[in-house]
């Protein structure tokens, strides 16, 4: 197989120690249990491709695709490797190698004839102002929600600005290893969004924005919302609460405090999961894991949804659409014995 | 081999022989790499039991593993036929006993998710390496693992006071006892400990425990020069003081912590950190008190002291980043577990160093010195461009002189990682005599030598060449 990507991650290969202290909590392998579900099994996948000793494989192919991206080996890591950056090149190759999937090509397919995940046509409610903001499709097909969290920034004294037509950011064939859709998409999205400095409301678009696009800046809209919220009076809605912190927020962006103090100014007591901030489990639904393999996906989250149970509150708040989603799924399914909202929701709330 | 007879024993589902699962699992953290035949997965001692009979019977080879964070090639298979007996779901804490002082568990429970549930008690399980994140009681138990407070605590085998080992011919036996001391025959377990899956597959471990210390209290110290640090080092152990922790890090090691991390420790030729623990405060007050009048005596400066757990943590950031510190030193050279672990008297800790770093500089190597200087442990890693066969050539001059020189001094081999592969060639040459009767031992218990062949004494005389190296030479 020849190995366009992960070439330029020999160096990062070798140094990993392959020392293994990257199982302590990777949901993968809590879930299935074999080495080709550790991180550094999956580095190893990668590196047996490398050098050819590996011959491409679906097994392989489903081992590499098996990550939701949680970072949470990277932090416990003994030499700083990101096993996700390794894991997007492996899936670059194997893309190449003739490695794809239905379900993949599908997703990709609506991305390409609608501009979104969803395959319709989706456009951001319009709000005449300054500030750009971009929604990302899951807030884009939420369209009544979108409005609402944009006047969240209108109530804090800002001019935010949306634009009907933006598409993807290209996040999802990027993470799936399409390396020419993603520039495509990438190429159309600055074309439909032409704006450096903007708020962005999806995290999972912000984090794939600022680590993929070298000139542009997104500020991540609770990182705006904290900054202003204590000016503007907010009211206290005393309800108890527990967060579910999502990987890119929490571990990826490195905000633990902001949206817990954000719930405090709110007038929100919050009760702790078992695992949450940096060392929070993860809901299953990143690094493609939704579209690859549902099931496996709602297993983590099924997972996530019993610790916010055990909580005993009766919310539980978080930031990610699709950490959202997937939860609520599992809420639903249990008869939804907790009620699953996104903190722009209380914000909103406590701001109307 | 029959992979209907094993998949009857295990499920379908604990067996995997796909190409790819196979390469993961012949990797572990040493240079080597291997390829099973087989992975199984078994989740009771009767399962355990039921694979060895048949691989005994088919002269198959069999190698416990657990968390394959073994830095020599322990659990590396030598043979494509080999099964892998991933040892991980067997993971129950079967008893915790706070008035008897011990524990019960499978082998592969994770070190720090039983120390977690022994916490409540206020008992603790004290050998913990520094991996006691990931590594298993098996795999603690098979490499005779200590850790950074070994100095006060031991090693695993202190700690072993019975268990229940599943013999190459699939017979479950159970060895040693529940209570402190026994005087009942030839003590067995005590030789299991440290035989690295080479004479029995431990199943379950009876573990002795300690109280939790209430107070913790840790210093750093420099110095100007490694010999002012190294008679430091014997000079607190020979007076009698009672450290849980005392630990070296050499010039090298600082300045690869301050280069990559962008840390600013002092660039001194010596640090020693020594932390002193106990139920009593002024008892901990009076250790620390007295190691510090004799670091100060041998012309160290204490630059910090605490008993607060985020500033012990802030003190200690530098010593244990380190292992990242050195993947990173050099862009493009890896940071390879060689010449990685040794023992010498506490009166050769500063010489050995010395000379580690005049053979990595002949040698056109980096290597640094650091480690649980109290135990008389010494870790370093080589540092080299793995891509280089000339790379490969020189570490493999680097291990033997400075194993030759480990051996002149006094020392051994390897004071916690064990032997393996990579060490084995060194330790076999320093050795010699001690190997007949390892062999006579190993025939009587696993005739058909099927228990992870080809390890210690049975290793090849070149570990360069003993297995695939896991990095791709150019
Ligand atoms: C970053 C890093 C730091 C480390 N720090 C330390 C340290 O401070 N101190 C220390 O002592 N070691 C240390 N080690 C080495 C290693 O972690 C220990 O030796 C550990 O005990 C190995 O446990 P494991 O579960 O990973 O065993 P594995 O590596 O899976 O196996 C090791 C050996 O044990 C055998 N084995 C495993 N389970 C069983 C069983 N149930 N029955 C019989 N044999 C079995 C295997 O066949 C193999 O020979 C470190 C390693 C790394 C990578
Ligand atoms: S990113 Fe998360 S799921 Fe992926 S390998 Fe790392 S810990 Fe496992
Ligand atoms: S923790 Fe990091 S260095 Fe260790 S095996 Fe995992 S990826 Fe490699």
């Amino acid at each position: 197989m020849e190995v366009k990507y992960l070439k330029d991650w020999e160096t990062e290969m070798n140094t990993c120690i392959r020392c293994a202290y990257c199982f302590e909590g990777c949901p993968m392998f809590k879930e299935k249990g074999w080495e080709s579900d550790t991180p550094r099994g999956k580095v190893v996948l990668a590196y047996g491709l490398f050098t050819g000793q590996l011959e491409p494989s679906d097994y392989i192919a489903e081992k590499i695709l098996e990550c939701t991206f949680c970072r949470d080996c990277i932090q416990r890591c003994s030499a700083n490797i990101s096993v996700p950056d390794i894991l997007t090149a492996a899936r670059a190759d194997l893309v190449e190698a003739g490695f794809k999937y239905d379900s993949h090509v599908n997703l990709l397919n609506k991305v390409e004839s609608s501009g979104n995940i969803f395959g319709k046509e989706l456009k951001a409610p319009p709000h005449p102002g300054k500030t750009p903001v971009l929604l990302g499709c899951r807030f884009l097909e939420r369209s009544d929600d979108a409005k609402r969290y944009v006047e969240i920034l209108t109530k804090l004294g800002m001019e935010p600005m949306t634009v009907e037509d933006e598409v993807c950011c290209g996040m999802p064939p990027g993470v799936l290893g399409y390396k020419d859709k993603t520039n495509k998409q990438k190429a159309l999205f600055r074309e439909r969004f032409p704006y450096n400095e903007f708020i962005c409301m999806c995290t999972t678009c912000v984090f794939f924005i600022r680590k993929s696009y070298t000139d542009l800046n997104p500020t991540y809209i609770i990182e705006e919302i904290y900054k202003r919220l204590p000016e503007a009076n907010p009211r206290q809605l005393g309800l108890t609460v527990t967060y579910h912190d999502p990987c890119n927020v929490g571990r990826g962006m490195d905000m633990v405090k902001e949206p817990r103090k954000i719930l405090k100014m709110i007038g929100c007591d919050y009760v702790e999961m078992e695992t949450f901030g940096k060392e929070a489990e993860c809901c299953g639904g990143g690094g493609g894991v939704l579209v690859t393999d549902r099931e496996l996906s709602e297993k983590l989250a099924r997972k996530r949804y019993r610790q916010a149970l055990d909580t005993g509150a009766k919310i539980l708040v978080t930031l990610c659409p699709t950490c959202e989603l997937n939860l609520a799924n599992m809420a639903k399914e249990d008869g939804n014995k907790i009620e699953v909202k996104n903190l722009l929701d209380l914000i909103w709330e406590a701001l109307r | 081999m029959d992979l209907s007879s094993l998949r009857g024993i295990v499920g379908e589902d604990n067996v995997r022989d796909n190409v790819a699962e196979l390469y993961v699992y012949g990797a572990d953290a040493s240079v080597h790499q291997g390829l099973p035949g087989l992975v199984v997965k078994p989740h009771s001692i009767e399962q355990v039991s039921q694979i060895m009979a048949y691989a005994n019977s088919q002269k198959i080879p069999v190698i416990a593993r657990g968390a394959g964070s073994g830095m020599s090639g322990h659990a590396v298979p030598m043979d494509t036929k080999s099964i892998i007996l991933d040892m991980k779901a067997m993971n129950r804490i079967l008893e915790i006993k706070p008035d008897d002082m011990y524990c019960r568990v499978e082998a592969g429970v994770v070190d720090d998710d039983l120390n977690r549930a022994l916490k409540p008690y206020g008992i603790t399980y004290p050998p913990s390496p520094a991996s006691s994140r990931i590594a298993t009681i098996g795999g603690e138990i098979a490499n005779n693992a200590s850790g950074l407070r070994s100095v006060k605590y031991g090693a695993t085998r202190e700690y072993v006071l019975g268990m229940r080992l599943v013999l190459a011919n699939g017979d479950i036996i159970k060895l040693g006892a529940k209570t402190r001391v026994e005087a009942a025959g030839y003590q067995i377990h005590r030789l299991i400990v440290g035989s690295e899956g080479t004479l029995g597959i431990v199943v379950e471990a009876t573990l002795k425990c300690v109280p939790i210390p209430k107070y913790r209290c840790l210093s750093v110290a420099t110095f100007d020069q490694l010999e002012k640090a190294g008679d430091t080092i014997g000079a607190i152990i020979a007076s009698g003081a009672e450290p849980s922790m005392l630990e070296l890090m050499d010039d090298i090691a600082i300045k690869a912590v301050n280069k990559t991390l962008n840390m600013d420790l002092p660039e001194v030729e010596a640090l020693i950190f020594f932390e002193a623990d106990g139920k009593v405060k002024e008892a901990v007050d009076h250790e620390i008190n007295s190691m510090r009048l004799i670091v100060e005596q041998h012309g160290g400066t204490v630059t910090a002291t605490s008993y607060d757990l985020k500033e012990r943590t802030k003190i200690f950031g530098g010593r244990k980043k380190l292992f990242a510190a050195l993947s990173r030193y050099k862009d493009g050279w890896a940071c390879t577990s060689l010449a990685d672990d040794m023992a010498v008297p506490y009166t050769q800790m500063a010489a050995t160093a010395r000379k580690i770093h005049q053979i990595a500089d002949k040698y056109g190597l980096i290597m640094t010195a650091y480690g649980h200087c109290g135990s008389g442990v010494m870790h370093t890693k080589i540092l080299m461009d793995p891509s280089k066969k000339e790379s490969w050539d020189a570490a493999k001059k680097a291990v033997d002189e400075i194993y030759d020189f480990v051996d002149e001094v006094g020392g051994i081999t390897s004071g916690e990682h064990g032997i393996a592969l990579s060490k084995a060639p060194s330790w076999k040459k320093t050795h010699g005599d001690m190997l007949p009767v390892m062999t006579k031992i190993k025939f009587a218990l696993d005739p058909n030598n099927i228990l992870n062949p080809g390890k210690l004494q049975d290793a090849p005389d070149d570990w360069l060449t003993a297995t695939k190296i896991r990095y791709q030479m150019l």
